[in-house]
């Protein structure tokens, strides 16, 4: 035991008890009162960290305590349903991906948020990301309109067309507007398998289903007729949903590398951190490793544009949004603690600092304010952009299968198993069949050429 | 301890039956149940409707089945013979090891403490096509990179041979413990009566390992059938169908489609064929044998 | 209890020479160290890779910069609690094998040795084999809620038996092949001695069987290793084993293989440890009361 001078051992109690001191208390971003610790279900995901950093804040501006269940991606959904299914649930507050939203609603698992706590609302800055968050049960949709709000967006991800700044400029080629100049660009700067003009994700299932959409929307094609109004009928096999994904398929074949047919998000992401792709579709998500040298060869040289349009001007991006909902058999307690970290994390200060953190606000005055200017957040104008005119898509409780269905078929067809025509036709008779199964007014349109 | 002694019989086999039967029936039950049921949620509750014909059709209209089947049974059948062959070759083989035996045991099990979801990432970056270690070996070599995974007519067996990979541990660990338990002085007097290697290890050997060989067949089997995490990750059952196997079909219909009361019946269904598998197996061997 | 050691036919104890069965020398050394190099080369590109840059692994550099930034993450990190996750997988890997290897054994022995009507047996193994067939995702739901009415959710306790139920048919069905590889005489033989069941089992036996043990000691404690299914669902963060600790680096979008190769060797060390002195411990504790 080493023995300190008397002086020594009180200098450093001094200083121990300095340090130790808590830093002045910075002004909490919303006033939310006293409350119960919570638990959160939140899945790991690239941008974790920073809702992490900005759930640190909340606890040291307001003092109340938050536990963070942080879950492997792939099983987040049985947790959520488990939770739900019995007794008390573990968690106050779980973040769920759109696509799982319609299962929570319909099943009749989640407090409305107005229920909780009545004078709650989203602040009018926030981006509706295609009404994600409201239920309207009698439709059997989700629509602000006559909807209950069920939820909020914690991350409204899309897909951006990420692009090689300097490699275009030395190219004299400006980023690409439509997906016709994406074709001609591509062309020009694919040099055999030394260099890939462009790659999206071709792997069977969720990855080339979420993809295509954005091209199938902006060509003009639709899954179904009308969802909202209860017409099921089927219009994915029309002449514009062919030329989409022909546009598709030629894309790959002639840009892409070789085994196009299972590229998968991890694939993309490494062919363009690599350097050997220079331009794809990719999630915005993904944005911070491209900036990060332990990641990427190519650091300071992406861009983004928001998605290209299509043949007649129009434009399509599919929304993947991480949503905020309360369960029901969580305590009532719990709910209005859950409400009340709701209420300060959809305020400005907390969005701001959740940008600046790694993650993506959602609320527009963050977006137009000085942080738009931080190089690191360059992604900001094409994501407000594209924000304009990206929707929600399979918002039915079908949607798993009949995204098994179109990602199986639209793979067959790019693989060359079956002609894109045969691939829609079939995708569409199959999709048809599972409306009728299910009691929807449904119906087919004409058979494309095969 | 006289008690103990004269209970022995039944105090031996309680604890197992016990434990199992309580942590099994309910879910056993419960599956059954959910098999001929449908399953649907609203206002926060279960109802389950007794709808056995309706879960059949399902079955029947399932247009991923047959090539889910055919694959299954392709990988299978490749998977744990080579498995088994090269399980056996090495048990054999480290046994006449002098020194270090413990270091390749320990060695040779290396594969299956690698945790699954480990396994098919890494794995999925060794066939990576533009950048993976074998390709670019290939490239090196000036022979043309392979499509290992993205190609309907390889990614099947690039995944049986990530399996192989991780499974031979697994058969050689129970035959090599199995050869190690050989009574010595059995082998001795047949050498000494003149038996050819080959015939010691036709007639002498092989039939004294037979138990074992049986049970890492059978477990092996099993598990094959019920093989998953490798391939989600490497393939997710594409490209097309090459790679679709029935437990794939299954986590979609139970766990992502939510249908529990086919995806129940799918599970039900995968055990008949098992054993529908393992009693032609059974009658094939004995035909063979004799 | 003496026995004429000469009337015995005893099997070799644990070290013993080698025993050349298959021949094939200068082939079958070649065979063995290709086998074992192909075995090893995978894991020694884990092990590489847990040292390179996310880049480097992306690419497929060759030499490259190495980095202990991925262990010191895993290890370290803000939201990491790996070594808690370690200490959860050793204590339920631990306990389920021990419990699983004495429940099996037991259990095996006396189906092996004892008369048991043809539908104690034969029911009690079919029954185990069947449900080895079950697909383990069907089992959560029933698991879960049957854990969460006793107040057993998020327990080690819960994991422990689930583990033990799911690693009994293995355990059982293995046991049972080594006890018939032994001849029935060397039992009868003890018995007539004045053996009573127990001590035979205990002292003639279990010896014999220790190679057995070993390999349903490694696997089922491997099997619970790396269970990742039932731990995902039956815990939270707290009890999380190392499975899904390592699941965490397979995010949403992209993988992150640096660190999950970093924690997949990390978490091989404990395992390889303990597999060692289990291993010891068996070989010791059961030949020490072994008739020579």
């Amino acid at each position: 035991m080493i023995h300190y001078p008397k002086i020594a051992r009180a200098l450093l109690f001094a200083a121990v008890f300095v340090l130790a001191a808590p830093a002045d208390a910075q002004k909490a971003f919303a006033d939310v009162g006293k409350q119960p610790p919570i638990t959160l279900l939140v899945g790991s995901t690239p941008w974790y960290p920073a809702f992490e950093k900005v759930v640190g804040m909340y606890e040291d501006q307001t003092g109340n305590k938050i536990k963070l269940d942080v879950t492997p991606f792939g099983g987040i959904l049985e947790k959520a349903r488990n939770a739900v299914r019995g007794g008390q649930s573990p968690y106050d507050l779980m973040l769920l991906d759109t696509q799982w939203t319609i299962e929570f609603y319909e099943g009749g698992f989640l407090s409305p948020l107005k229920d909780i706590d009545g004078s709650f609302d989203l602040p009018k800055e926030t981006l509706h990301y295609g009404d994600s968050g409201y239920w309207n049960a009698e439709k059997r949709w989700r629509t602000a309109n006559g909807g209950k709000l069920m939820a909020y967006t914690v991350l409204g991800n899309v897909q951006l067309l990420y692009y090689r700044s300097d490699v275009l400029k030395q190219a004299g080629l400006a980023p690409p507007k439509t997906w016709g100049e994406v074709m001609t660009a591509c062309s020009k700067l694919t040099d055999g398998s030394k260099q890939y003009g462009f790659v999206v994700r071709g792997e069977k299932g969720n990855a080339i289903r979420y993809d295509w959409m954005s091209v199938m929307l902006a060509e003009g094609g639709s899954v179904v007729k009308d969802p909202e109004a209860g017409d099921y009928t089927v219009t994915l096999n029309s002449p514009e949903s062919k030329v989409a994904l022909d546009q598709y398929i030629e894309l790959l074949k002639k840009c892409g590398p070789a085994n196009y047919g299972n590229l998968g998000q991890g694939d993309v992401i490494q062919l363009l951190a690599t350097g050997k792709a220079v331009m794809g579709d990719l999630v915005l998500a993904a944005w911070a490793t491209f900036d990060d040298p332990a990641k990427s060869a190519v650091v300071g040289k992406m861009e983004t544009v928001p998605l290209p349009r299509g043949r007649t001007g129009k434009s399509g991006a599919v929304i993947g949004n991480w949503n905020a909902v309360i369960p029901k058999n969580a305590s009532d307690a719990q709910k209005k603690a859950a409400l009340a970290f709701s209420k300060w994390f959809l305020s400005e200060g907390a969005q701001r600092a959740f940008a600046l953190a790694g993650g993506i606000p959602n609320r527009s005055d963050v977006f137009t304010s000085d942080i738009a200017k931080d190089p690191k957040l360059r992604w900001m104008p094409a994501y407000l952009e594209e924000m304009k005119f990206a929707r929600q898509e399979l918002g039915y409780a079908e949607g798993a299968q009949v995204e098994q269905i179109i990602g199986l078929r639209l793979n067959q067809a790019l693989i060359g198993e079956m002609s894109s025509g045969k691939a829609l036709n079939t995708a569409a008779r199959e999709i048809e069949e599972l409306f009728k199964k299910n009691g929807r007014k449904t119906g087919m349109l004409a058979a494309l050429p095969e | 301890m006289d008690f103990l002694n004269r209970t022995f019989r039944h105090w031996s086999l309680l604890p197992a039956v016990v434990l199992f039967v309580l942590l099994t029936a309910y879910p056993v039950a419960n599956l059954v149940r959910m098999s001929v049921s449908t399953i649907e949620f609203a206002q926060g509750t279960e109802t389950w409707t007794f709808t056995p014909l309706r879960n059949f059709a399902l079955l029947r209209a399932d247009e991923v089945i047959p090539p889910a089947v055919r694959n299954t049974l392709i990988f299978v059948v490749a998977a744990v013979a080579i498995e088994m062959v090269l399980g056996l070759a090495l048990a054999l083989l480290v046994a006449g090891v002098s020194r270090g035996k413990g270091l390749v045991r320990t060695v040779m099990i290396l594969p299956i403490l690698v945790p699954p979801v480990a396994i098919g990432s890494m794995w999925k970056l060794l066939y990576n096509y533009d950048f993976g270690i074998f390709n670019q070996a290939l490239t090196a070599l000036h022979l043309p990179p392979v499509n290992w995974l993205g190609s309907t007519s390889i990614a099947l067996w690039s995944v049986i041979l990530v399996d192989v990979w991780h499974w031979v541990p697994f058969v050689f660990l129970i035959l090599f413990a199995a050869v190690e338990a050989l009574p010595i002085d059995v082998l001795e007097a047949a050498r000494v009566d003149g038996a050819t290697r080959s015939q010691l290890l036709r007639r002498v050997v092989l039939p004294l390992l037979k138990p074992a060989i049986v049970v890492a067949l059978l477990f092996r089997t099993i598990l094959a059938f019920k093989v998953f995490d490798e391939v989600f990750l490497l393939t997710s059952g594409g490209p097309g169908t090459s790679t679709e196997l029935v437990t794939l079909h299954l986590y979609k219909v139970f766990f992502e489609q939510n249908q529990l009361g086919y995806g129940a019946l799918l599970s039900l269904a995968l055990i008949a064929a098992i054993l529908a598998f393992l009693l032609v197996g059974r009658q094939a061997t004995k035909a063979v044998r004799v | 209890m003496a026995t004429p050691a000469a009337t015995l036919r005893i099997p070799r104890p644990a070290a013993t020479p080698p025993l050349s069965i298959v021949g094939g020398g200068r082939i079958g050394g070649v065979f063995l160290v290709l086998t074992v190099l192909a075995v090893l080369g995978p894991f020694a590109w884990i092990l590489v890779a847990s040292f390179k840059y996310q880049i480097a692994i992306y690419s497929g550099e060759w030499p490259f910069t190495p980095t202990l930034s991925n262990y010191a993450q895993v290890l370290f990190g803000r939201r990491s609690d790996f070594l808690g996750n370690v200490v959860n997988s050793l204590v339920v890997a631990s306990a389920s094998t021990a419990l699983v290897l004495v429940v099996g054994t037991l259990a095996a022995y006396s189906l092996h040795r004892f008369r048991w009507p043809a539908w104690v047996s034969a029911g009690f193994l079919g029954w185990t084999l069947v449900f080895h067939m079950i697909p383990v995702m069907t089992l959560i739901g029933p698991w879960y809620v049957a854990f969460r009415e006793l107040g057993l959710y998020d327990t080690r306790i819960a994991l422990i038996l689930t583990h033990v139920t799911i690693n009994l048919p293995m355990t059982v069905w293995l046991m049972r092949a080594f006890f018939r590889e032994i001849p029935p005489e060397i039992e009868e033989a003890a018995l007539v001695d004045g053996c009573r069941p127990l001590e035979a089992f205990r002292r003639v036996t279990l010896p014999l069987v220790v190679p057995g043990l070993i390999a349903a000691g490694i696997l089922a404690f491997i099997f619970s290793w790396n269970e990742f299914p039932i731990a995902l669902n039956l815990t939270s963060r707290e009890l999380a084993t190392v499975p899904v600790a390592i699941a965490l680096f397979a995010q949403q979008y992209e993988i992150q293989h640096a660190q999950m190769a970093a924690a997949s060797i990390i978490s091989t060390i404990p395992a390889v440890i303990l597999m060692a002195l289990g291993q010891r411990f068996i070989v010791r504790g059961l030949t020490l009361g072994a008739v020579k």
